[in-house]
């Protein structure tokens, strides 16, 4: 079909007309309106005290058969009664409802700025998830991913669990949880909703080096002490090397995501070990670092390989700035074995990749909840930046590192929605020089 | 074994880098914190604050969103000599309440925040004193807004702009109450 240019509005300017409707829906409460948030925060004021005095009297009841007296209430000399109050923060009082919904989503638009008719819209992603307490230490966490809009035989989209994990308070210090979830790898990965980085599309260190979303099976501790360090280790489903498609461009894209498991139908033979420490002792600082170490061969080859990725992090958001740096690096051993009944492939397995970024922030200008915060980033990473020696003429060289520039801004238009616009240059490849539009939202 | 080796190790470095001083979930209750954050006051009078549709539009021209028209406000005395006051508050982190209790002296300036419960999986460093800190001396004059003069916790993003947001909105309310002579 044709499309009629008389009625086409390139893709920038309907996002930048959505943009203006979001600026100019804030309207100031009418009078009419205020006294129904009155009323109704007054049947809600009164709904909860309700509850917390049904709550006080349920303890009382349940403290009733014990063979030693309850504990005194804290005496308040002078307190006068309190027909209704609600204390908000009595430990009796109800902590929320038990099951939260969640959601996030992200629509992009990429326009190559040299090639336009490969322009693309996308729902990238869309997130459902909800949040179940057990009780005030256990609860479930749990996320469902659709991307690009439409899974199907004839679409590229797909469904995945992304997070699926108990979490149980063990100890005052101490969290343990079990089932599939987020590595505590980088900024990016366990910090991945549209509305938490800056920029349309994800940055390359933390998605081609780091596969963002990340998630394994497993067991995992954490830890939060009173001088700011967390703690984060325990024994996780690895990659599978066996997944590895030599004939496809996939692993020179991302070495780590051509190979990972996501728990479905995860081989499991081998596991891994991670652990990483995060510092957030001074406001506004936090210093960083992770380490994953897994066998990758599952047992399928005779040549076993342990794949290893770590990285070094740190941001600082000192006012209106926001400051990030990350470096990653993976290595696979055994490399020259595995490669070498795939030579003549486009797409070995490198021994080494890695990346590393640096980003600033600036929150220019905010009113209520509007706030505008451009940025720059520029990045460097090399998905093969070394190959295992295989032989004179049979040795793959090094890839070039890719330096890519990402110039935009983020529009917060509520604390859950955020536009976004920037445009990116490709050191290496300037055809893939692009524009981007986004919408994100999370809640 | 390997993991046995790991919880020992986990529970090795947790030993030797001191406990955490409360539980992760419900630290302090709202008495508790109160006498925390007046030592001195010998006893504490409940208040009850219920704003008017005119009070809560003075809010809203201020940027402030009351959310609630009922307040509870402990008053600290000491000798019946008015101290200070104390606002236990809970606003949603990301998916969880977060439980807080913000005092003020009698200049309306923050004296003290404590966190009474955290439920969320990430961002218990907004328990940390450091970050509890920056918002001692502030009043209605600051902006009381993260990446103004709050900073932020990476990672915990939501749980320290809702927490900044509800001093902010406890700072406004007991402003206006005692401008309006309920304090």
């Amino acid at each position: 079909m044709t499309p009629n240019k008389s009625l086409a509005l390139p893709a920038h300017t309907v996002m930048a007309a959505a943009l203006a409707l979001a600026a100019g829906g804030a309207l100031a409460q009418s009078a009419t309106e205020t006294a129904l948030a009155v009323r109704l925060d007054q049947l809600s004021s009164e709904l909860a005290a309700v509850k917390a005095q049904m709550a006080v009297l349920q303890l009382r009841g349940a403290q009733a058969p014990a063979t030693s007296p309850a504990p005194a209430p804290v005496a308040l000399p002078g307190a006068a009664p309190l027909p209704g109050g609600f204390d908000a923060a009595a430990p009796s009082a109800p902590a929320g409802p038990a099951t939260v919904i969640t959601s996030y989503g992200e629509i992009n638009y990429n326009r190559p700025v040299h090639a336009p008719q490969n322009g693309q819209a996308d729902v990238r992603r869309l997130v459902l998830g909800f949040q179940h307490r057990f009780d005030e230490r256990t609860k479930l966490v749990t996320e469902l991913e659709v991307e690009h809009a439409v899974a199907s035989a004839s679409d590229k989209g797909e469904v995945a669990v992304e997070q699926a994990y108990i979490e149980r308070q063990l100890t005052p210090l101490l969290a343990l949880r079990a089932g599939l979830f987020l590595m505590p790898v980088g900024l990016l990965n366990e910090n991945h909703e549209p509305t938490a980085f800056y920029g349309v599309e994800r940055n390359f260190v933390e998605t081609a080096i780091i596969p963002s979303t990340w998630r394994e099976g497993g067991v995992q501790g954490v830890a939060s002490f009173d001088n700011g360090l967390t703690a984060q280790g325990g024994l996780s489903t690895s990659f599978d090397l066996n997944k590895w498609d030599a004939a496809s461009t996939e692993g020179r894209e991302s070495p780590l995501s051509a190979i990972h498991q996501e728990l479905s139908q995860a081989r499991s033979r081998d596991l891994a070990v991670f652990g990483a420490l995060n510092w957030r002792g001074v406001p506004g600082l936090l210093l960083g670092g992770s380490v994953f170490s897994g066998q990758g061969t599952q047992g399928q080859a005779s040549t076993t390989a342990r794949i290893t990725l770590w990285d070094a992090h740190a941001r600082w958001t000192p006012g209106r700035w926001d400051l990030s740096t990350v470096y990653a690096r993976g290595d696979i051993s055994n490399t020259a074995a595995l490669n070498a009944p795939l030579v003549g492939n486009p797409t070995l397995i490198p021994k080494t990749f890695d990346g590393f970024y640096l980003q600033g922030a600036y929150k220019l200008w905010s009113r209520g909840d509007y706030a505008l915060s451009p940025f720059v980033r520029w990045e460097r990473f090399n998905t093969a930046s070394a190959y295992a020696d295989l032989g004179a003429g049979l040795t793959p060289a090094a890839a070039r590192a890719e330096r890519v520039t990402t110039l935009g801004a983020n529009f917060v238009v509520s604390p859950g929605v955020v536009l976004k616009a920037d445009w990116q240059r490709f050191r290496e490849a300037p055809d893939l020089d692009r524009v981007n539009l986004g919408l994100g939202w999370s809640f | 074994m390997r993991f046995t080796v790991l919880a020992g190790a986990l529970a090795g470095a947790a030993a030797a880098l001191g406990p955490a001083s409360a539980f992760a979930v419900d630290y302090l209750s709202a008495e508790q914190a109160a006498r925390l954050m007046f030592p001195d006051a010998d006893g504490f009078e409940l208040r009850r604050l219920t704003l008017d549709a005119a009070q809560l539009q003075q809010l809203d021209a201020q940027g402030v969103r009351a959310r609630s028209v009922g307040w509870t406000v402990r008053l600290a005395q000491r000798a019946g000599v008015l101290q200070g006051f104390v606002v236990a508050d809970e606003v949603v982190g990301k998916v969880e309440l977060i439980s807080y209790a913000v005092a003020l002296g009698l200049d309306g300036a923050v004296r003290q925040i404590e966190i009474l419960a955290y439920r969320e999986s990430h961002g218990h460093e907004i328990r940390l004193p450091a970050w509890r800190r920056q918002f001692v001396g502030k009043g209605t004059a600051a902006a009381l807004r993260v990446g103004e003069d709050i900073n932020n916790i990476s990672g915990a993003t939501l749980s320290c702009s809702h927490v900044t947001d509800g001093v902010r909105r406890i700072v406004a309310v007991l402003a206006l109450a005692r401008r309006a002579g309920a304090l």
